[in-house]
């Protein structure tokens, strides 16, 4: 291995990507495009929902006055998830869920007050309830409205002076206050780099294989290493400032916190960029035009969305399915970034995450050179 | 090894599958000389070049440049392969472009900056230096590329077809470079399927099936045949090569 030749290959890759605009600016955008897109649509809460309450409450006459529990439940629904009109028959309102005007219906039954306070103070054996009419064929948002009941009737009842027995207190071990783009940002800043990392490659190599330069550079002392050497320092230092972008553009705008050491983290993306660019020559061998590497984009991209826990968490995944996010590299990188990021972990806990991404490098390195030294 | 070959081919075989691309070719190239490899499309010219610069692995037979047995890394610092395609990056500079082949061949810069100038003069591209080679005509293409094939001033020139898809007037510069390169003390071997180019080289040698059916200095050729064009000439040699 011959380092200034390995130096040759990564300028050549460098000013390859540098003098083609439109390649830099997929490198510097893209990113950007993707933490904001994914980020914001990710991040956004469910609101607006079309709500409307029917409510008969009789209410209950007290020494101090006239009270309706429904109307005080009501007033704690969050006007930000609900958009809450109101209707007096059940029928005509369950209508507008039928017809798509509305996503439920509440439903206070005329005794409501009274049988609820009576069975607080154990003076009745009645119970009553609220009827809730829904439609859950979006479960997310059907989800998003019994949530905001539920936490309407739990702040009624404490304002009220009913508190449950019981209280949870929670304390956070890790993440107090961290919100969503906090735990995003450490996740997108290694998914990026595995897809752009590998489809650059790939498409930069099938270029070196259909043009004719790589089969000329046999032809020269260049070693097949040295190639393979210099395309992984070429893009592991592309990786690493894509994922110091990203990051500048989340604490910048986005307010992100950052717990651990940025360089640890730096460093295990600048290894993830190294593992797929070798991933890229290898896939290269098996394609011999662009347009059969474009068939594989999907093949690259589906896995690191899905199996790599960078929207959904792995746990969200079929028990059978979760071993398989261990073949896919990205998904080491995005757990120990969030660690470094978030937990403030060092090397000393993400330690299985770096060696299981040097393993990978290792074997994706061999075979990228394999690959090129197979000949006819 | 002192050796008065600069290429020396025995019985060489080389096997796609069951095709056989090469079928026990015997070549010998003396040193200063242009020989031209000539034969239709599919007679084992380019294979035959491919396995002499390393690219592919020969089935059997022995193959020589400049005294050592090839395949070997280290022989590639003194030759110049020119490939049939253009074979250039061409989101990089002509200058950019020749000085990474300069390094791969462990030039320094000022070595390649003074190696650069006389080349970009030879091929009359100086006002080019710094243009995208995507931006560049075909003609232009190929005269780098034949400028990246000998920044390094190898001492075997390995050309693959330089002349296809060439315009005539680029076509007769081209044989210029090559017998300028030639008065350099350059071993030259050209591949060509234009009979009539044949005639600038000092010898020749007709290629058919994988193996050489005849060579000889191009008018010596002729006479033999009794013909008046190298291109009836190999008619000529392939018919007696059939019986």
């Amino acid at each position: 291995m011959n380092i200034k030749r390995a130096l040759a290959v990564s300028r050549r890759v460098f000013m390859d990507l540098k003098n083609d605009k439109r390649t830099l600016a997929l490198i510097i955008i893209a990113p950007l495009f993707a933490m904001g897109i994914f980020g914001l649509a990710f991040s956004g809460q469910i609101s607006g929902v079309n709500v409307i309450v029917v409510n008969d409450d009789m209410g209950m006459a007290t020494p101090m006055g006239q009270v309706y529990l429904s109307e005080i439940v009501i007033n704690n629904l969050d006007p930000d998830t609900l958009s809450i009109t109101t209707m007096d028959d059940v029928a005509s309102a369950v209508a507008e869920i039928e017809n798509g005007n509305a996503y439920a219906v509440f439903y206070f039954p005329a005794n409501f007050t009274n049988v609820t306070i009576l069975a607080y103070n154990q003076m009745t054996e009645a119970s009553t309830s609220v009827d809730i009419h829904i439609d859950m064929s979006n479960v997310n948002v059907a989800e998003a409205i019994m949530q905001a009941f539920n936490d309407a009737v739990q702040t009624t009842m404490q304002q009220r002076g009913l508190e449950m027995p019981v209280t949870i207190d929670r304390q956070a071990v890790y993440g107090q206050n961290a919100s969503f783009m906090d735990f995003f940002v450490p996740g997108i800043m290694a998914f990026v780099v595995y897809i752009l990392t590998t489809l650059l490659t790939l498409i930069n190599f099938v270029g070196e294989r259909t043009s004719g330069t790589l089969a000329r550079l046999t032809a020269t002392p260049l070693r097949e290493s040295e190639i393979v050497a210099g395309y992984a320092m070429t893009f592991s230092i592309v990786g690493t400032l894509q994922a110091l972008l990203l990051l500048t553009v989340g604490m910048l705008v986005f307010g992100v916190n950052v717990e651990g050491n940025v360089g640890l983290a730096f460093m295990v993306v600048a290894l993830l960029a190294i593992v797929c660019q070798a991933l890229g020559i290898l896939l290269s061998s098996i394609t011999h035009r662009e347009a059969q590497a474009i068939q594989l984009i999907p093949f690259i991209i589906m896995p690191g969305f899905l199996l790599s826990g960078v929207f959904w968490p792995l746990e969200a995944l079929p028990l059978w399915l979760r071993p398989f996010s261990y073949l896919v590299p990205p998904s080491y990188a995005i757990d120990a970034c969030r660690s470094v990021m978030l937990r403030g972990w060092g090397l000393e806990m993400i330690w299985t995450d770096v060696v299981a991404l040097i393993v990978f490098a290792a074997v994706f390195l061999v075979l990228a050179v394999l690959s090129l030294k197979r000949r006819g | 090894m002192l050796s008065m070959h600069a290429i020396k081919v025995e019985k060489l075989d080389k096997k796609f599958g069951d095709f056989k691309a090469l079928d026990g070719m015997d070549l010998v190239v003396r040193k200063g000389e242009v020989y031209g490899l000539l034969g239709p499309n599919g007679a084992g010219k380019t294979t035959a070049i491919k396995v002499l610069t390393g690219l592919l692995k020969k089935t059997s037979g022995d193959a020589e440049v400049l005294g050592v047995t090839i395949p070997n890394k280290d022989i590639t610092q003194k030759i110049g392969y020119m490939p049939q395609e253009t074979a250039l990056y061409i989101g990089l500079t002509v200058h950019q472009n020749l000085e990474f082949f300069g390094k791969l061949f462990g030039m320094d810069k000022a070595k390649i900056l003074e190696r650069e100038t006389e080349l970009l003069k030879f091929i009359d591209l100086e006002k080019w230096r710094d243009e995208l080679v995507a931006n560049l005509s075909g003609g232009m293409k190929h005269r780098v590329s034949l400028a990246c094939a000998l920044i390094h001033e190898p001492e075997v020139l390995f050309l693959d077809e330089p002349t296809v898809g060439v315009d005539p007037e680029l076509r007769v510069s081209f044989w210029n470079f090559f017998s300028k390169l030639k008065e350099k003390g350059i071993t030259i071997l050209i591949t060509t399927h234009y009979m009539d180019e044949a005639s600038h080289c000092d010898r020749v040698g007709f290629m058919r099936s994988g193996k050489l059916i005849a060579e000889g200095e191009p008018q010596a050729m002729l006479k033999e045949a009794g013909a008046t064009s190298l291109e009836d000439a190999f008619l000529f040699f392939a018919r007696r090569d059939r019986t």
